[in-house]
């Protein structure tokens, strides 16, 4: 008995002994085990080397961005919080709202050169709530063109479409030299990501002041631009898996999706060449365009100030340097880092040009709106539904449909407070 | 004449039943099939049944900087590998052992003697009981999902293996099961146990027990096939710890949304999760018949 207590003594104090360097614990979640396992995998091997001290734990895979917004809403119950979680740009809002996102600006302040090391002014406008940061943007998306060069070469289109006339104008030739299915537009991606980018391309939010912004001449191109593109170019009502699947067979001329399905869509490709470029605009170039992607936020119950100092310094190693680039590495999306993009990836960038075209847009990087109030997502589908309406031919007049549309958002949106007189 | 109308019916029984089984095997067809292939076999839908098995590269592997030629693996190897190594399918498997025979073994502890005073005892607002029993198997999960993962957070035990089992231990379809079981079983035999001087608790498990394998083998397929297919609500409870994982939830790892999903160990792992509730099936297939017809849930 006595042997066996002192060999249990000495066990303990050898383990004790190599835990001399006490490593500091933190916990993370992020979303799309598919994507961004390998990234991490890859992220973490440079974390290690660099901060010994502190170990990872990462959490089951959020499925999606709702799922990482679910659990999150649901570990705050239960009290079960982890330090830092990735959530989509449009679900960052009602962490803040709610509380349980904490503002990173004690943080900041405390970096000496911040935005040397890439953090820009729009990478951090996309996480920022009530004049604070609330989280670093990790990957991010836009909306690009994706071309079939073998259709457009057949077509004899020299020139990549950069308005959407153009566009129009390429679907005819791809008719005229025989393809039966010449465009697909991506009206039915998430969060109304594209009615959203037509408006920002116009430089119009589609929520302003809290109110729906788009019963104006900004929505009304925006809506009739969309039918012109789908009566015009005779586009079918496919489902996106649908489209991504014919496009990579082969079947569509051109595709306009956001840049993250570049590697899906490269990895199913038959046998002809892809080029991506940048999302057409109104007159010339858009002037801005929605943000996809995910941000890091810390979400830490923790009151140990070094667990805290930890967690900071996982979310800023994942977003800028190597941690960042790793994203473009794995991924079809790519960092906002702006030293990562420049500096770290330009090699990577020339070596593979159809990942930069969505690089070259980050000027244009603007908010993902999140519709305000609990029916947000109700208000997602009647946008959704007004936009298949156009789709499938149902309207013909664009001013009445932005006007019924406009009217039945009010109705969900928040009451706003009259203002005193 | 008579003889050939009645063979007529009869091969149209057959062609009946060959449709439904084919639909019913089919999508294990793909399931099998799909992690023996490529991902680009499986993307243009080509390879036949096993697939060519081609030398592949891992892209997952390029993607954490290796060379091509280091990445080079087999579609089988590929597929199967990452079940295992992605999702520690094992620990998964385990976990799912774990719990569902838990719940099992817990419902049976309580659906035995339950069933018993319901079905063999004469007290007080037995009808009543009997009828909340009922009225119990009326109501979905779901409708109370809610409210229990509250009290499961309010009392710590979210993320524990407590989580997945706790709130089913309590079964009233098995206790319903029993009960008309015990129905069928001869008042005699349990008065003959009483007049040798058993208590009540040593006929339910002495007596009634052993009377009762038949149905209990049922009721422990439905039991084990639910809980062990289970998604909705390991995944409710479970958020943090992949260690608690059971297997549908390992399933999801392979999940894509927009960005393309990996079929083949998807696939894989589906295989290697329901092979041991086939295999179980197979084994007690008489039993399980037997036990549904007996039990008198016809």
């Amino acid at each position: 008995m006595k042997k066996l207590l002192s060999t249990l003594a000495l066990s303990l104090f050898a383990s004790t002994a190599v835990n001399a360097v006490e490593k500091t614990e933190i916990e993370v979640g992020y979303p799309y085990s598919h994507l961004f396992n390998v990234t991490f995998e890859r992220i973490m091997k440079d974390f290690k080397v660099k901060h010994p001290d502190i170990n990872v734990k990462f959490r089951a895979v959020y499925e999606d961005y709702e799922d990482a917004n679910n659990v999150i809403l649901r570990e705050s119950v239960s009290n079960n919080l982890p330090d830092v979680t990735m959530q989509g740009l449009n679900r960052q809002a009602i962490l803040v709202e709610k509380g349980i996102a904490k503002s990173l600006e004690p943080f900041i302040a405390k970096e000496d050169d911040f935005e040397k090391e890439g953090y820009h002014q729009a990478m951090l406008d996309l996480s920022k709530f009530d004049k604070e940061v609330y989280g670093l943007p990790f990957s991010i998306s836009l909306p690009v063109g994706y071309y079939n060069m073998d259709m457009m070469n057949k077509a004899g289109i020299k020139k990549m479409p950069e308005t959407w006339d153009e566009v129009i104008g390429s679907c005819k030739a791809l008719k005229k030299s025989g393809v039966k299915n010449p465009i697909f537009w991506g009206w039915n991606i998430t969060g109304n990501w594209f009615m959203q980018a037509m408006l920002w391309s116009q430089d119009t939010p589609i929520i302003k002041d809290g109110d729906i912004n788009i019963d104006n001449p900004a929505g009304l191109k925006a809506v009739s631009t969309m039918k012109q593109i789908f009566q015009e170019c005779g586009m079918k009502n496919l489902s996106w898996k649908e489209a991504l699947a014919s496009f990579s067979a082969g079947e569509i001329g051109m595709m306009y999706w956001s840049t993250s399905a570049l590697g899906a869509v490269e990895r199913a490709k038959g046998d002809f060449e892809i080029k991506t470029h940048e999302f057409p605009g109104f007159d010339g170039a858009p002037k801005g365009l929605p943000a996809g992607g995910n941000a890091a936020m810390m979400v830490s119950t923790s009151t140990d100030p070094k667990r805290q100092e930890a967690a900071w310094k996982f979310i800023k190693f994942i977003t800028s340097g190597e941690g960042a680039a790793a994203v473009a590495h794995t991924t079809g999306y790519m960092p906002p880092n702006k030293a990562a993009n420049e500096i770290i990836l330009s090699d990577f960038y020339k070596k593979n040009p159809n990942k930069e075209t969505a690089v070259r847009q980050l000027p244009l990087l603007r908010d993902w709106i999140a519709y305000p109030g609990d029916k947000g997502l109700a208000v997602t589908q009647v946008i959704y539904d007004a936009m298949e309406s156009i789709v499938v031919g149902d309207q013909d007049d664009m001013k009445a449909l932005l006007k019924e549309t406009a009217e039945e958002i009010k109705m969900l949106l928040p009451k706003k407070k009259v203002a005193a007189k | 004449m008579n003889h050939y109308h009645s063979s007529f019916t009869e091969i149209l029984r057959h062609a009946t039943l060959i449709v439904g089984g084919l639909v019913i095997i089919l999508p294990f067809y793909i399931m099998l099939s799909y992690s023996f292939k490529s991902p680009h076999e499986i993307e243009s839908n080509t390879g036949g049944f096993f697939g060519k098995q081609e030398v592949m590269v891992d892209e997952y592997c390029v993607k954490l900087g290796n060379t091509r030629k280091d990445c080079e693996t087999t579609p089988i190897k590929f597929n199967y590998g990452n079940a295992f190594k992605k999702a520690p399918l094992l620990r998964y498997l385990i976990n799912g052992i774990i719990v569902t025979l838990s719940i099992f073994f817990i419902q049976v502890l309580v659906a035995l003697p339950a069933a018993y005073a319901l079905a063999k005892l004469r007290w007080w607002g037995r009808d009543l009981v009997f009828s909340m029993v009922l009225f119990g198997l009326l109501i979905p999960v779901h409708a109370i999902a809610l409210p229990l993962y509250i009290m499961l957070a309010k009392v710590g035990l979210i993320n524990t293996y407590a989580a997945l089992i706790v709130p089913w231990t309590i079964s009233v379809f098995g206790i319903f099961l029993m009960h008309q079981f015990f129905k069928t079983v001869p008042d005699d035999l349990v008065d003959a146990a009483r007049l040798d001087g058993m208590s009540e608790f040593s006929i339910v498990w002495r007596v009634m027990l052993p009377t009762a394998i038949p149905a209990l083998l049922a009721f422990a397929i439905f039991s084990v096939v639910a809980h062990w297919n289970d998604y909705f609500w390991p995944r409710i409870v479970i958020t943090g710890n992949h260690d608690l994982f059971t297997p549908p939830l390992g399933l999801r790892e392979f999940r894509g949304g927009a960005d393309g999903s990996d079929w083949g160990p998807l696939m894989a792992t589906a295989t290697v999760i329901v092979t041991p509730l086939i295999v179980a099936f197979l084994l007690a297939q008489k039993k399980f018949i037997e036990g549904i017809t007996l039990s008198g849930m016809k």
